[in-house]
């Protein structure tokens, strides 16, 4: 009786081990996690005579916005539908690629700079000259250059982001009423050196569980309980706008996508300026706290926890939605370059793979035009990347009493310019956690740097 | 004769087509997928284009790499850690749930429940147990320590939440082998004068073997290919290469991130052939040892 117990039972292990470890690719396709939107689908074909278009991003506010739109563009083309399909950022760049690669992606779908050139590379989207034949002056000049790929343009400008830090007048009012005067015109410098007011504002405004402040003898680093700042692993909020604000560089730039952050000495200086602000002065929080939580400082500045925190237009709802203070927008500090932002947009690329070339250059052209991406402005959700529908957003937060001039000049301001052609996540993987070791505090900033930029540049072939 | 013959045609043919859909499940679910990816494995292909065939240099890129050799480390770790706490665990839950004391049946319900919960949603809600500000685990004990992003605790923390999830899966197994233990030799041993120590040890362990071989190997090849719970708490960190980041979180990695499908699958594959290799070991080590049903 034992024999053919253990025949069976060695089998039956054969097979499960041989099974399980084989299935382990599919089972940790980001399609088990993928959190689809409302409209799910990636629906191509129609019923009947009326054509169905499928539309991914990750912005649910925008979503709304473009479901409005989408309503508007079927009552002018009643032959076609437009369904949204929300993939979260957390699982978008992930989930991309494999349904591009498995021809399941939309028809249309949203893009950033980083990203868009491999599926330009592959033949995966179309080119905007080729499906519309030119390209509209009222698009915003930034992300037109942004996505202009080999002399072609890979996308429809659709929002333009800008950078600013919003402040809990409050907190600063309560601390000194006259430093809420000198947040328009915080300065940075390397090593906190002549010229820099944006430390000793911060130290004045970080307050312990104790209510001693960062500037006061005995002041408990390790346990805060108002922040004076969100200093972290944040690119666009962040360490993207303190590099461009230094003088410093990511990439190589001139048409080489080579990373250069480890060997530029202004990018290092800015690095080390961020993390000295976290973990020698401790006036933002700890990186334990933000390395992995992208929404702890957003999470802190609502519940009234920190000072000043900087951020853009994306979160401009968030705030207007959740924080119970008095609140206004600033500039961002300034460094020996000026004050910085990102220039980073967002377009819609369309698949090389639709079915329904016609309807999506159709919606395209909406989407494209001041009446279509006027929604997106008339939400509040985001900056329209066309020009002549700007004004729609800036209305709106008019209508709310929110001054949003600080995000309209920075629109118009310094930039540095987003990742571009980064190999999808693979260079971001590799450099990602050499820098979070870096923002804890464990890593050196210019050993580390220069560590992360040879393995991210050894990740896109340089 | 020929009737004969004829009989037993039939009744293969009947068993084969009773086996079918079985059959099929297991071809489409099973065979194909583990095909695809040895196939892959020799290829250099990111996804999004087609394909190209690159022979071994997968296998050779995989093998000579040093963040894979640490994520076999980080594996091996995890293992020692989950593996005999969450056995010795079960089946010391599974000696009392067999004690049929009152409520014991709400209390097996209770200790399987964490192993029906998705991993990936107890990763998270782990993750805020665990949070350096804000988390309940801190709060309770009342200072601040920074558990998944210590190079020292992340681990364990993480083999922590695999324990509390697999312990109640362990001893239900364990209840089952206990159950099937006859009373009748344990008896004869007491009669003999032997403790309730001794009757466990020598008696009710060695009967036992066959369900520890089966939770020894089910939760080796588990513990191998853990992945959700690393990937909700701490995404394979801190550090670089990450404390935590353990063999599949690196096919994902290599996979998902990196769009290396190729150096994934050549991974997957040699992931499979050591497993299978471990489990004919155990296989091996138990046959000589394993008492199964004595009545017989």
């Amino acid at each position: 009786m034992s024999q053919p117990l253990s025949f069976n039972r060695r089998k039956a292990l054969g097979i499960l081990g041989a099974g399980s470890a084989g299935a382990l690719l599919a089972a940790c396709s980001p399609s088990q996690q993928a959190d689809q939107g409302n409209s799910g689908g990636n629906s191509t074909g129609g019923s009947g005579d009326k054509v169905t278009i499928s539309f991914r991003l990750w912005d649910d506010q925008v979503q709304k916005a473009y479901q409005k739109a989408f309503t508007e563009f079927t009552k002018q083309n009643p032959d076609i539908e437009v369904k949204t399909n929300l993939v979260p950022w957390a699982n978008y760049w992930t989930q991309l690629p494999v349904d591009v690669g498995s021809g399941a992606i939309d028809d249309l779908f949203w893009t950033n700079s980083s990203n868009f050139q491999q599926y330009a590379d592959a033949g995966k989207i179309s080119d905007v000259n080729s499906l519309l034949g030119s390209i509209d002056d009222a698009w915003v000049k930034p992300v037109v250059d942004q996505y202009t790929y080999k002399d072609k343009l890979w996308g429809i400008p659709q929002i333009a982001d800008a950078n600013g830090i919003f402040y809990n007048k409050s907190i600063i009012s309560d601390v000194d009423p006259k430093i809420i005067s000198r947040i328009g015109k915080l300065k940075w410098r390397p090593g906190a050196g002549s010229g820099d007011n944006l430390l000793s504002t911060l130290k004045m405004l970080t307050v312990d569980k104790n209510g001693k402040a960062a500037t006061d003898a005995g002041f408990d680093g390790k346990n805060i309980k108002t922040y004076g700042y969100n200093a972290a692993y944040d690119l666009q909020a962040i360490y993207f706008p303190f590099i461009g604000s230094n003088g410093g560089r990511w990439q190589q730039g001139n048409g080489s996508n080579k990373f250069v952050f480890g060997s530029d000495p202004k990018t290092v200086q800015a690095f080390e300026y961020i993390v000295d602000l976290i973990n020698k002065y401790h006036v933002a929080p700890s990186a334990a706290d933000t390395n992995d939580n992208g929404d702890f400082s957003l999470n802190q500045f609502l519940q009234g926890h920190m000072a000043i925190f900087q951020s853009g237009t994306y979160n401009l709802a968030n705030i207007s939605d959740g924080a119970k203070f008095d609140w206004a927008i600033a500039r961002n500090p300034a460094g020996t370059a000026g004050s910085f932002g990102v220039a980073s947009g967002v377009v819609v690329a369309a698949s090389a793979a639709t079915k329904n070339t016609d309807a999506v250059k159709k919606l395209l052209r909406f989407l494209g035009s001041a009446d279509g991406n006027k929604f997106i402005g008339e939400s509040g959700s985001a900056l329209p990347a066309v020009s002549t529908a700007q004004s729609s957003w800036v209305d709106f937060w008019k209508a709310k009493n929110i001054d949003v001039q600080a995000f309209v000049d920075a629109a118009n301001g310094d930039t540095i310019p987003a990742p571009l052609g980064t190999g999808g996540s693979a260079s971001s993987d590799a450099y990602d956690p050499i820098l979070k070791e870096i923002f804890l505090g464990r890593t050196p900033v210019k050993s580390g740097l220069a560590q992360a930029e040879a393995k991210a540049n050894a990740a896109i072939g340089h | 004769m020929t009737n004969a013959r004829g009989r037993a045609l039939r009744r293969t043919a009947v068993g084969y087509g009773l086996l079918a859909p079985s059959m099929i499940g297991i071809g489409l679910f099973l065979i194909i997928p583990v095909l695809v990816a040895i196939a892959v494995s020799f290829d250099s292909w990111n996804i999004i284009s087609p394909p190209k065939w690159l022979g071994p240099q997968n296998y050779i890129s995989v093998l000579t790499d040093p963040d894979v050799w640490h994520s076999f480390l980080v594996t091996a770790q995890y293992t020692l850690l989950v593996i005999p706490t969450q056995t010795i665990l079960g089946l010391g839950l599974a000696v009392l749930l067999s004690k049929r004391l009152p409520g014991t049946p709400v209390f097996r319900v209770i200790f399987a429940l964490p192993w029906i919960c998705a991993p990936l949603t107890l990763g998270i809600v782990w993750k805020w147990v665990f949070a350096p500000t804000g988390g309940l685990l801190n709060a309770i004990i009342g200072t601040r320590v920074e558990w998944l992003t210590d190079f020292s605790l992340a681990l364990p923390a993480v083999s922590f939440v695999s324990v509390w999830t697999q312990t109640g899966y362990v001893a239900l197994f364990y209840l089952a082998g206990l159950s099937g233990v006859p009373k009748d030799i344990q008896d004869a041993a007491r009669v003999d004068g032997a403790g309730e120590v001794g009757v466990f040890w020598r008696i009710t362990m060695p009967l036992l073997r066959p369900t520890t071989f089966f939770v020894l190997a089910t939760s080796i090849i588990s513990s191998f290919q853990v992945f959700d719970t690393v990937y909700a708490m701490t995404g394979g960190g801190p550090g670089a290469p990450g404390r935590t980041d353990v063999i599949a979180h690196r096919i994902y990695s290599l996979a998902f991130e990196q769009l290396d499908l190729g150096k994934a699958s050549a991974l997957s594959v040699i992931l499979m052939i050591g497993l299978i290799v471990l489990t004919v070991l155990q296989q091996v080590y138990f046959r000589r040892r394993i008492t199964y049903d004595v009545a017989n």
